[in-house]
C-alpha cells in the first residue's frame, strides 16, 4: 500500500533559449482545456442569443443577471463594469476545480502558481485603482494610517492579502485531493481487512468494495461544494478589495 | 509522467500561463458571453418598459377621453333639460296669452252683442211706439171723424205711451 501525494505532473519538457527548461505540466493542460471549454460554451450560447430566449439562453441570462446583481450589491452600481472579470474569475476557478473530478486532468486550482497568479491580479487591480482614484501620494500615505507606527503592519497586511487568498484557494482544493487520496488508501486497507478470509489468489480479482460509493460522496463535498465555495470566496474577496479601491463617483469628488 | 513539480510551490511559467489563460478567457467571455447577454437582457428590459409606458399612456389618454365625453354627455343632458324647461315655460306663457286673448275677445263680443241687442230693443220699442202712435191717431181720427192735427197730438200720445211703457219696464 503506497499513497503518493504529488504536485502537478510533468508531461514533457523542452529547452528554450533564454527561458531555459520549460516543463509542460498537468496544470498547463488543464488551464488550456478549461479555457477552450469555456470559450466553446460561450460561442454556443452566443450563437443562440435571441430576443425570445430558448432553454440554454434562459439559464445563461439567469446566471449573468445573478452575476451582475452580485457585483452591483458588493461593489456598488457604478462598478458593474467589473462583472465580466469577476464572472471569468469565478468560471475559471470553479471549472478549474471541477476538472479534477474527471481523474484525467488535475485541478488547476490545486497548483499554487495558478491561485497566486489570480491573487496577484486582484492585488494589481486594487493598487491600480487606488492610485488612479486617490493619487499615488495618498495611496502611499494610506500605509501610515491611522498612525505612523502601524506602517510595517500595513505593509505586511498588504502583502498578506494575496498570499492568504492564494493559499486559501490552493489549500482547500489540494487538501481535498490529499484527503481523498488518503481515504482511498484507508478504504483499500479496510476492504482487504474485511475480505481477508478470501484466498489471495481470488482476492486479487475482487474490487476493493469499500472504495465504491464512499469516495463519491466525499467528492461531492471536497470537489463540488468546496470548489464552489472557494470560487465564490475568491471572487467575493476580489470584489470587496477592488470595490473598496473604487468608491462611488460622488464620494470621490469630496 | 516524466516527474512531478513541488506540491506547494510557485512556478513562474505556470503563473504566466494562468495569466494568459485568464486574459484570453476574460476577453473572449466578455465579447461573446457577458456583453451580448447583458445587452440582450437590457434591451429586452427596455422594450418591456417602453411597452408598459405606452400602455399606461394609452390608458390614461383613453380615460381622459372617456371623462371628457362623460362631461360632454352630462352637459348635453343639462342643456336639453334646460331647453325643454324653457320651451315648456314659453308654451305655458303662450297658452296663458292665448287664453287671455280668447277670454277678452269673447267678453268683447258678448258686450257688443248686448249692445246690439239693447240697440235693437230700443229701435223696436221706438218703432212700436211710432206704430202705436200712428194707429192711435188713426183710431182717434176715425172716432172723432176729423183730422187730428198729427204733429199736435203726436206729442200727447208719445207721452202716453211713454208712461205706459214705463209701467211695463
Amino acid at each position: 500500500m503506497d499513497i503518493s501525494v504529488n504536485g502537478p505532473g510533468i508531461y514533457f519538457s523542452f529547452d528554450l533559449p533564454l527561458l531555459g527548461t520549460i516543463n509542460v505540466t498537468q496544470t498547463f493542460i488543464s488551464l488550456f482545456v478549461v479555457t477552450i471549454g469555456l470559450v466553446i460554451l460561450a460561442l454556443v450560447v452566443n450563437k443562440r442569443i435571441k430576443k425570445r430566449p430558448g432553454g440554454l439562453q434562459v439559464i445563461a441570462e439567469k446566471l449573468v443577471t445573478m452575476l451582475y446583481n452580485l457585483v452591483e450589491d458588493t461593489m456598488g452600481k457604478h462598478n458593474s463594469r467589473f462583472a465580466p472579470y469577476i464572472g471569468t474569475l469565478f468560471l475559471s476557478s470553479i471549472f478549474g476545480t471541477l476538472i479534477g473530478m474527471t481523474q484525467i486532468f488535475r485541478s488547476t486550482t490545486a497548483d499554487l502558481s495558478v491561485t497566486a497568479a489570480w491573487a496577484l491580479v486582484t492585488t494589481g487591480m486594487v493598487w491600480y485603482h487606488n492610485i488612479k482614484n486617490f493619487g499615488f501620494k495618498s495611496w502611499l500615505k494610506g500605509f501610515t494610517e491611522p498612525i505612523v507606527v502601524m506602517t510595517p503592519m500595513n505593509i505586511v497586511s498588504e502583502i498578506a492579502t494575496p498570499v492568504s487568498m492564494a493559499f486559501r484557494h490552493f489549500g482547500n482544493v489540494a487538501g481535498g485531493s490529499v484527503l481523498t487520496a488518503l481515504i482511498y488508501g484507508a478504504l483499500a486497507l479496510l476492504s482487504d481487512f474485511v475480505l481477508g478470509w478470501i484466498p489471495q489468489a481470488i482476492l486479487a480479482y475482487i474490487p476493493k468494495i469499500f472504495q465504491i460509493g464512499i469516495p463519491a460522496i466525499l467528492s461531492i463535498y471536497f470537489d463540488l461544494f468546496s470548489g464552489f465555495v472557494q470560487a465564490l470566496v475568491f471572487s467575493l474577496l476580489t470584489m470587496v478589495y477592488v470595490g473598496a479601491a473604487c468608491p462611488p463617483p460622488e464620494e470621490l469628488k469630496k | 509522467m516524466k516527474g512531478f513539480e513541488a506540491f506547494v510551490g510557485v512556478n513562474f511559467l505556470t503563473m504566466l500561463a494562468a495569466w494568459l489563460n485568464l486574459l484570453i478567457l476574460f476577453l473572449l467571455l466578455k465579447k461573446f458571453l457577458f456583453k451580448p447577454i447583458k445587452n440582450m437582457i437590457d434591451s429586452r428590459q427596455k422594450e418591456i418598459d417602453d411597452m408598459y409606458e405606452d400602455a399606461e399612456k394609452s390608458k390614461s389618454e383613453a380615460s381622459d377621453i372617456k371623462s371628457e365625453y362623460e362631461k360632454k354627455l352630462e352637459n348635453a343632458n343639462i342643456e336639453s333639460e334646460e331647453i325643454l324647461k324653457n320651451a315648456m315655460r314659453r308654451a305655458k306663457l303662450r297658452e296663458e296669452d292665448i287664453l287671455r286673448d280668447a277670454n277678452e275677445k269673447a267678453a268683447r263680443t258678448m258686450e257688443r252683442a248686448y249692445e246690439q241687442v239693447e240697440l235693437e230693443k230700443k229701435r223696436a220699442i221706438n218703432e212700436v211706439k211710432d206704430e202705436v202712435a200712428t194707429m192711435a191717431i188713426g183710431i182717434a181720427s176715425a172716432v172723432i171723424e176729423r183730422d187730428v192735427d198729427e204733429t199736435e197730438h203726436k206729442a200727447l200720445i208719445d207721452t202716453f205711451i211713454e208712461n205706459m211703457g214705463d209701467g211695463n219696464d
